[in-house]
């Protein structure tokens, strides 16, 4: 660890909340009305202000010093936690604390002190470790998507030869790779379709690592980004053009914590939005669809590039050196809103809570495994929110926030669509 | 201490078991020191989540029956929201959350406890009205301040401070009674908190915040204003740089600075005489640059330029908010000449310019937290209210007790951060000092106290109404002969109100 990461680290955060709730809250200026105010899934689940970025920064201070102990339940609250943080966002809006960092921290607080992570994460680790996946599918099954149609939205037309030589790799992620191949299969197209020759890393694709860092299993998120690093340098990559927000957001924001990494990195919404504006790309089909956008949290607000900083807070909070933030200004927000309005037939209306203010689907942080009700129940909220602004569908970049959408409609009276964004943009060429 | 199994089953009976608990990991986001304190609270023994005005009179009285504390609590950001003493229970009205009515043509509203300002402002903004938001920022809780505290506010000299605009109040008394006042109490409706009927909503509130308080408010009714600007926020960039323009031809942001604060207050005065004007302050100088900012490096550099220091060390801040362009037009005439008569000339434009671009300080005041942002240790004192007069003559006499902090080095070296704010244009005032310190020096945990008794003194001392009743019994002790033995009246209606001493104890 080359950053001040540790729950010891960060004291300074949790002994400068001042329980002033904005972390449970929209940003003020970009509050809509009575309805859709709340960002923390937790605390609009249970209420308690244990569950919020305010109260786990309490609690991981009680850990710390040892006035709180491992009673049953305590470990399934700080694991309900889908690590969005919209908290750290919020809560950087008027301070310089960080609550998400603190949150993690604490989780690895937990897994340090034999306490975590509930089983299903555990075994998600396994199976990284001897299979390269979250899923625990075969390896050589990698890159099967590029050989067998996808059996859900997406993926129809063929597939083009990767490069062996191109500096640039085509990074899908385990959901891509194996659950939802029509992603993969739409981002080659696409990726083709712009003249950008890409490598498939195939076999040596592996799993980003951000499970197991937001999980709090350290050391193995530690081994597998030195393992990804590795393949990179072997194979001469210098661009990664990732398809998965939680991969995008794991090689921005999580693996600077660990190693230096040499490659630039871009989401293919980024990709998509340069060839169409340079020319490359042209939408020539008409896709008939009015949607909104949901961005996924890795994408959006946790996207911003990690900078470690090392230092001393002094009097009056002043950092030295001066710290690089990560406030959730900079993230992917324009491009794919940038690609959708540029696909004839499509319009896009913004739901309440959106960019930076974005509600979770639920998904993250290891909640789809270990608590899938929590998980259902939240993307629930953000489908409800998507249906108030009487869009026919909802569109993500995130392999997890279309799983978890999906797998929660058959429960509403309404269904939506849900697509991911190469599926659409693939649909219009 | 624990609660006992079978007072927890009685009000797991009334609440139901998602909306109780008395886990540990629960309570420990219920019992953490503040910032500005080196105290722990006293754990409460139990958290729970009344949902309407019958769940909470059922848990009152069966507090009641025990002898059990109770506090009642939405978004606990002060810190008399945390138990003093053992054996006391937290009623998190957060579920009670509804917006019960927005009467247009009477221009009302109604809401339970948990509605915050972001949510209440932002729905009004549609019909066309509004209510002065009060400076908590979007997470506070409408009601705690309009029934509990003052409410004071950016646009007070405009509207007023925000418990005037009471118009009917739901209360649960301390022993379990639900007792609806003024004209509710008559069923003639939500429009008078007065009558007809009966009105304690002085009472209520108690002129020592929560503490001095009784009961539960669950539902009150506010009155409210028309609202100039659109009909929703207008709000442009991404966190932490939102801005936020209101129309140019009907709004307007102006900021003057004076020689010496005589002459702020010849201006403020010849302001409100001409009833121009929606906002006018003297506001805070440091912690202004705390919300121009976004980190406290950032600060620091702006706080070192010494730009702050000398454009608004004696600065006073105007918004001009009208129907019509003709209006603004002639407010602004109005104005300068005001201001030409009483010595002021303009800001630099590169500060007028954050609040050209970012009038949401005038509306919802959403990044007010900010002045939080230097580790955490500040606090109030003053939050006095009186006339125009008065309060100047208070600050004036600010240094007296003031410098001697900052000359040893125990407090942000900030002697004008403070704040005057006429109401009602200008028919009363406020005012409130703000001051930072170092939790890093050695005596970090005395300063906050000291400066606040230095401050109570340098009142008694002038004869000065300059602090309000403080939320500590020996500082009320020593101030209540100075409000018509308020301390002793206090008393007396807690003891009438709440016999068994469990609702809001004191300290």
């Amino acid at each position: 660890m080359t950053a001040m990461n540790r729950l010891e680290d960060l004291r300074y955060t949790m002994e400068s909340c001042n329980h002033c709730g904005q972390c449970k809250w929209v940003a003020g200026p970009r509050t809509t009305g009575w309805r859709f105010a709340e960002i923390c899934p937790i605390h609009m689940r249970h209420h308690f202000d244990a569950y919020s970025g305010q109260g786990l920064l309490n609690i991981a201070r009680e850990l710390l010093d040892g006035e709180l102990s491992y009673e049953p339940g305590l470990v399934d609250l700080i694991y309900s936690c889908t690590m969005c943080g919209a908290c750290d966002t919020a809560c950087k809006s008027i301070r310089d604390m960080e609550v998400l960092d603190t949150i993690a921290a604490l989780r690895a607080h937990c897994v340090d002190a034999g306490h975590g992570p509930p089983a299903p994460l555990t075994r998600a680790a396994d199976a990284i470790a001897t299979h390269g996946n979250v899923f625990g599918r075969p390896r050589a099954e990698r890159d099967g998507w590029r050989h067998t149609p996808a059996r859900e939205e997406g993926g129809s037309g063929p597939i083009p030869e990767p490069s062996s030589s191109s500096e640039i790799a085509y990074f899908a992620g385990c959901a891509a790779c194996y659950l939802q191949t029509g992603i993969a299969r739409d981002s080659a197209r696409i990726l083709a379709a712009g003249g950008w020759d890409v490598q498939i890393l195939g076999s040596d694709e592996e799993c980003c690592g951000r499970l197991l860092w937001q999980t709090g299993q350290w050391q193995a998120a530690e081994q597998q980004i030195e393992r990804n690093l590795a393949i990179f340098r072997r194979r001469g990559i210098k661009t990664l053009v990732t398809s998965c927000a939680e991969c995008f957001g794991a090689f921005r924001g999580i693996y600077p914590r660990f190693a230096a990494v040499e490659v630039e990195v871009l989401h293919i919404s980024e990709v998509i939005a340069r060839m169409l504006r340079e020319g490359a790309l042209r939408f020539d089909r008409e896709v008939d669809l009015h949607v909104t956008y949901h961005d996924p949290c890795l994408l959006g607000r946790q996207s911003e590039p990690y900078v470690p900083w090392q230092g001393e807070i002094k009097s009056f909070g002043l950092h030295e050196p001066p710290k690089t933030w990560r406030r959730g200004h900079d993230g992917v927000y324009d491009a794919p809103r940038e690609v959708l309005r540029a696909i004839p037939g499509v319009t896009v209306t913004e739901m309440a809570r959106h960019e930076e203010n974005a509600l979770c689907c639920g998904a993250g942080g290891g909640v789809a495994a270990a608590n899938p009700v929590l998980a259902r129940w939240t993307a629930n909220e953000r489908l409800d929110e998507a249906e108030a602004t009487g869009a026919a569908a909802i569109v993500s970049c995130c392999p997890q926030c279309r799983g978890n959408f999906t797998a929660a409609l058959p429960r509403r009276d309404r269904a939506l669509d849900v697509f991911d964004l190469t599926n659409l943009a693939a649909r219009a060429l | 201490m624990a609660l006992a199994p079978e007072i927890y089953r009685e009000f797991e009976a009334i609440v139901g078991p998602a909306y109780i608990s008395d886990r540990e990991y629960i309570l420990a986001a219920l019992r953490q020191p503040q910032p500005h304190s080196p105290f722990k609270p006293v754990s409460p023994v139990a958290v729970l989540l009344p949902e309407t005005t019958e769940q909470v009179q059922a848990i009152v009285r069966v507090c009641n029956r025990h002898g059990l504390r109770y506090i009642a609590t939405v978004s606990s950001l002060i810190s008399f929201a945390y138990p003093n003493g053992p054996n006391t229970i937290i009623l998190h009205l957060k579920r009670m959350n509804r917006i019960v009515e927005i009467n247009e043509r009477d221009r009302y509203a109604v809401i339970e406890s948990g509605v915050r300002h972001g949510q209440l402002r932002t729905e009004l903004m549609r019909y066309g009205l509004s209510y002065p938001v009060a400076s908590v920022g979007p997470g506070g809780s409408v009601l705690a301040n309009f029934a509990c505290s003052s409410g004071d506010n950016h646009v007070e000299y405009g509207t007023s401070r925000s418990n005037r605009y009471l118009a009917g109040i739901e209360w649960v008394t301390p022993t379990g009674e639900i007792l609806r006042l003024g004209s509710l109490a008559t069923h003639a409706g939500w429009f008078n908190a007065d009558g007809p009927g009966p009105s304690l909503r002085g009472l209520i509130k108690g002129f020592a915040g929560q503490w001095g308080g009784l009961g539960v408010v669950t539902r009150i009714a506010i009155g409210l204003d028309a609202w100039k600007g659109p009909p929703e926020m207008p709000t442009e960039g991404r966190s932490p740089r939102y801005r936020m323009r209101l129309p140019a031809d009907c709004h307007k942001v102006l900021i003057f600075k004076f020689p010496t604060l005589d002459q702020v207050h010849d201006a403020m005065q010849a302001i409100g005489r001409t009833e121009i004007g929606f906002s006018v302050m003297k506001y805070f100088n440091a912690s202004a640059a705390l919300l121009a900012t976004e980190s406290a490096n950032e600060f620091w550099e702006l706080w070192n330029s010494g730009l702050f220091q000398r454009e608004l060390a004696r600065p006073l801040f105007v918004y001009l908010s009208t129907w019509s362009a003709e209006e603004l037009a002639y407010e602004e005439r109005v104005l300068h000449d005001i201001i030409a008569e009483t010595g002021g000339e303009p800001v630099a434009d590169e500060v007028l310019d954050i609040y050209r671009e970012n009038m949401d300080f005038f509306v919802l005041v959403g990044f007010l937290q900010r002045v939080l942002r230097l580790g955490g240790a500040w606090a109030p004192t003053k939050l006095g209210g009186d006339s125009v007069s008065h309060m100047f003559e208070v600050a004036k006499a600010i240094p007296e007790f003031f410098d001697g902090f900052i000359a040893r080095g125990q407090v942000l070296d900030a002697p004008d951060n403070f704040m005057i704010t006429p109401a009602e244009y200008g028919h009363q005032a406020h005012i409130e000092l703000l001051y930072l310190w170092d939790r890093n020096q050695p005596d970090w945990a005395e300063v906050g106290l000291q400066v606040m008794r230095a401050s109570l003194e340098n009142d008694l001392e002038h004869h000065h109404h300059g602090s309000s009743p403080p939320r500590a019994k020996a500082m009320l002790e020593r101030l209540g002969p100075r409000y018509s033995n308020c301390h002793v009246w206090i008393e007396r209606l807690k003891a009438a109100f709440d016999p068994n001493d469990v609702s809001n104890p004191m300290p």
